[in-house]
């Protein structure tokens, strides 16, 4: 007989993976914590006030834009503003005034993610768009505080952001004075330039002139690439934003994120395996004689190759597109090392690619299953 | 053993199947009353040929074909009926029943038993398949006698019995495999002799080595496969089996396959050899929140709230109830709900057991692309259909959706997926049906 009793009524299936957006957001913080560890160690407390600050902004930004746009404010601590804040820092030079990161995070927040409608709906990353911001609108605070790793708490006077690299060397590169830590890959662009000095010498025939600054470049290239400079990519004693300075600790987070199922390796992958060949192709002083290693392990890529050429929200959802997001950023990247205005393509390299991700995804939509081949 | 087989894509829910796999099948005798649906099949219901205070007998068509894909109804008991009515049913909102009064269940043998087959040919077997009134038992419940019927330009080379049982918790094919293999395997050879075929396999995942094992031994070529959610679909199943696709939008039959659940088998050797149409099947009655899970031989007919009583009843934290499997299957409000020739479990889920997340934007992520075996991409006819663009979901390719809710499963970001896929599907159905 049909009994009174009443059961809930819901939409099949009835069970579900575990996995929620809020964990994976988590995961990331979690995944995030090494490389704020190397943060700190090499750029001081300074590095770590920079992140807080970041954060804080962008919870609150949140907070009060969901209040405004009368939307479930607990959305604020899904740990998607977390992310958002914490990127955004790593992005940035230890030296920075304290209020840079907070406006930077409250434009990544309000106009990168709220105004498009808040998580999931952005169409590039919120961070790397406050970045792009923050680099168009202070663009000497935003190159200038290269601090010195290791710096903060030592006595010696070290001079040169990029330790360990021949200082030799690098002492006879006319570099601008307002360098005080010099990024591996400003000194790296600075042997380019240097490579046009020399180009133009020759063309006025001035060939003497032309094979002491061709020297020069290939020395300082020569020194870029030696294990000591290698070394310290690795663990991290560079100049460079706060975030991106340990390579080995970056990747600690990238196997927890692959343990945890949050990390899909197709876009890192072709991201960072691009950039290699790429370095190869064209990164060094002519063709075909680029430092891949080298190129991998300065700047942002092994940060952005894990935490943003992957930001799910951003990037296409087919598994070919996934690729192709990869390709064309790591394609950016380099032409953008090796020929564009920057030392670093990393951030722009993504933005860019970020918008085209709906087109992209829309030409690789998988061939559904027993669809008939079409021609081409 | 031979290297299991599988699909692309597709995911590994916990299965849970050890609460009834043990269980052996459990023959219910019918209840007091019995609710006797018209339509227990896919397709139009049948027309009721009896009507109140009439007596039946075991086995009397008491509702009669009515058209192509549609199927005749038989009365699981002797007795009276009592009245024709509406109630609610497993599959959709509700659906004529008639209702008869039990006076024994003895009988039902209404067709000349035929214990040789072979003597008789593939279109009477077809015939007495279809006034059986068999259906798919698996859980689709599309008419057995149809599929049997191919179109003359269809050459049909390969029989594949689903004995995979896919969905989690459930059990009911599993023991019907180990308990009653003699019957699977003489319906599987009427089925293969019926439709002309040399090849006929039997699928089974490799989470029943029992089942392999014992259909292996009885000479019935196994094919293993591995564990994944959902190998049971047919389009599934024939791509591990045979690596071939079936076209979208056609069916098996297009690409020379018929596979047929191994319930059906069994229900085709008992109208075959014992002239018996099909009144009874297994089902699995399971999940935490009932006292103890079990496996029943239940006549059509009986009310999920007789299985919940003859397993103890319900827990104390009982929330959900399913028809089906926890993958698939319909939640039902009530337990006054009459078993049909498609059921193959009912669930009583607690809230341990089922998924209770608040839906959140979707995040991108990809997981439902990655697992969908169907290679659709369903967060983004989701939008679509969110957003009411019916020709947008129909051209990420909607319509192909077998409603599986792999992705569904896997959503970190709680989407009912399904819920708007079908409801584009429905949309872009109903358009066509205006255009038309």
């Amino acid at each position: 007989m049909a009994q009174t009793r009443r059961f809930e009524l819901a939409m099949s299936p009835h069970v579900g993976a575990t996995q929620t957006t809020r964990k994976i957001m988590f995961d990331v913080v979690i995944a995030l914590l090494p490389a704020l560890a190397a943060a700190t160690w090499f750029f001081g407390p300074r590095a770590l006030l920079i992140v807080f600050l970041s954060v804080a902004t962008a919870v609150v930004a949140e907070f009060l834009c969901l209040k405004f746009m009368k939307r479930p404010v607990s959305f604020a601590l899904d740990g998607s503003a977390i992310v958002t804040g914490m990127l955004l820092a790593y992005n940035l030079p230890s030296g920075v005034p304290i209020w840079l990161p907070v406006i930077g995070t409250a434009f990544a927040i309000v106009v990168g993610k709220q105004a498009f409608g808040g998580l999931g709906h952005n169409i590039v990353n919120p961070a790397l768009l406050g970045r792009a911001f923050l680099m168009a609108s202070f663009p000497i605070l935003m190159t200038a505080g290269w601090a010195a790793p290791e710096a903060w708490n030592s006595s010696e006077d070290i001079s040169w952001g990029t330790s360990g690299i021949a200082m030799e060397e690098m002492s006879t590169i006319p570099m601008a004075d307002a360098i005080s830590g010099a990024t591996p890959l400003n000194v790296l662009k600075q042997t380019f330039d240097l490579d046009a000095s020399a180009a133009n010498a020759r063309n006025e025939g001035n060939t003497a002139e032309a094979e002491s600054l061709e020297e020069r470049a290939d020395g300082i290239r020569n020194a870029l690439s030696c294990n000591s400079t290698y070394m310290n990519l690795l663990i991290g004693r560079s100049g460079g934003c706060l975030g991106e300075t340990s390579v080995i600790l970056l990747l600690v987070g990238a196997i927890y994120l692959v343990m945890r199922g949050v990390l899909e390796l197709r876009l890192p992958v072709s991201y960072l395996g691009t950039v290699a060949v790429l370095a190869w192709v064209f990164g060094g002083s002519g063709w075909f004689n680029g430092d891949p290693l080298f190129h991998v392990l300065a700047g942002g890529v092994i940060l952005g190759g894990i935490f943003m050429v992957s930001d799910m929200v951003t990037t296409p959802v087919t598994p070919k597109g996934r690729i192709i997001f990869g390709i064309g950023a790591g394609l950016l990247t380099m032409v953008i090392r090796r020929w564009g205005g920057y030392p670093e393509g990393c951030s722009y390299s993504i933005l860019l690619m970020n918008l085209v991700t709906p087109l992209i995804d829309k030409l690789t939509l998988p061939k559904v299953f027993g669809e008939v081949k079409k021609n081409g | 053993m031979i290297k299991a087989r599988s699909f692309k894509g597709g995911i590994h829910p916990p299965g849970n199947k050890d609460l009834s796999s043990k269980q052996s099948i459990r023959r219910l005798p019918a209840p007091e009353t019995v609710w006797v649906p018209l339509c227990q099949h896919m397709g139009v219901p049948s027309k009721p040929s009896v009507s109140k205070g009439d007596k039946v007998t075991r086995g009397q068509e008491i509702g009669t074909q009515n058209g192509f894909i549609s199927l005749p109804t038989h009365s699981p008991v002797n007795g009276t009926v009592k009245s024709i009515e509406n109630f609610p049913m497993p599959h959709r909102r509700t659906g004529p029943c008639i209702v008869i009064e039990t006076e024994s269940e003895d009988g039902g043998q209404v067709f000349e038993k035929w214990d040789d087959y072979s003597s008789h040919s593939p279109a009477e077997i077809t015939e007495r398949i279809k006034l059986a009134g068999i259906c798919g038992m698996g859980g689709a419940s599309f008419p057995t006698y149809v599929k049997l019927s191919p179109p003359p330009d269809k050459n049909i080379d390969t029989l594949i019995i689903n004995g995979i049982e896919c969905e989690p918790y459930l059990t009911a094919d599993h023991r019907l495999m180990l308990e009653n293999p003699d019957d699977v395997i003489l319906g599987m050879e009427i089925l293969a002799y019926t439709l002309g075929v040399e090849k006929c396999l039997i699928g089974i995942e490799i989470n029943k080595p029992d089942a392999i094992e014992l259909m292996d031994e009885k000479g019935v070529s196994v094919l293993p496969l591995k564990v994944s959610y959902p190998q049971g679909a047919e389009k599934q199943l024939i791509d591990a089996a045979t690596g071939r696709e079936v076209p979208a939008g056609g069916l098996p039959l297009d690409i020379g396959v018929v596979v047929q659940n191994v319930g059906t088998a069994a229900a085709v050797a008992k109208a075959v050899r014992d002239g018996e149409p099909s009144l009874r099947r297994t089902i699995t009655v399971t999940g935490r929140g009932v006292i103890s899970p079990a496996n029943y031989d239940a006549c059509v007919g009986t009310l999920f709230s007789d299985l919940i009583g003859k397993s103890g009843g319900y827990t104390e934290d009982v929330k959900r109830l399913i028809s089906g499997g926890p993958m698939m299957g319909m939640s039902l409000y009530t337990d006054g709900v009459p078993v049909t020739k498609g059921t193959s479990g009912l669930l009583a889920l607690t809230d341990d057991e089922v998924r209770d997340v608040v839906e959140s934007p979707c995040i991108r992520c990809g997981k439902c692309v990655d697992v969908c075996p169907l290679r659709l991409t369903p967060n983004l006819i989701a939008l679509a259909a969110e957003n009411e663009r019916w020709n947008l979901a129909e051209g990420f390719g909607a319509l192909n959706c077998m409603a599986c809710g792999t992705c569904s499963y896997v959503c970190p970001a709680g989407r009912y997926l399904v819920h708007y896929i079908k409801k584009a599907q429905d949309a872009i159905r109903a358009n066509k049906g205006k255009e038309a």
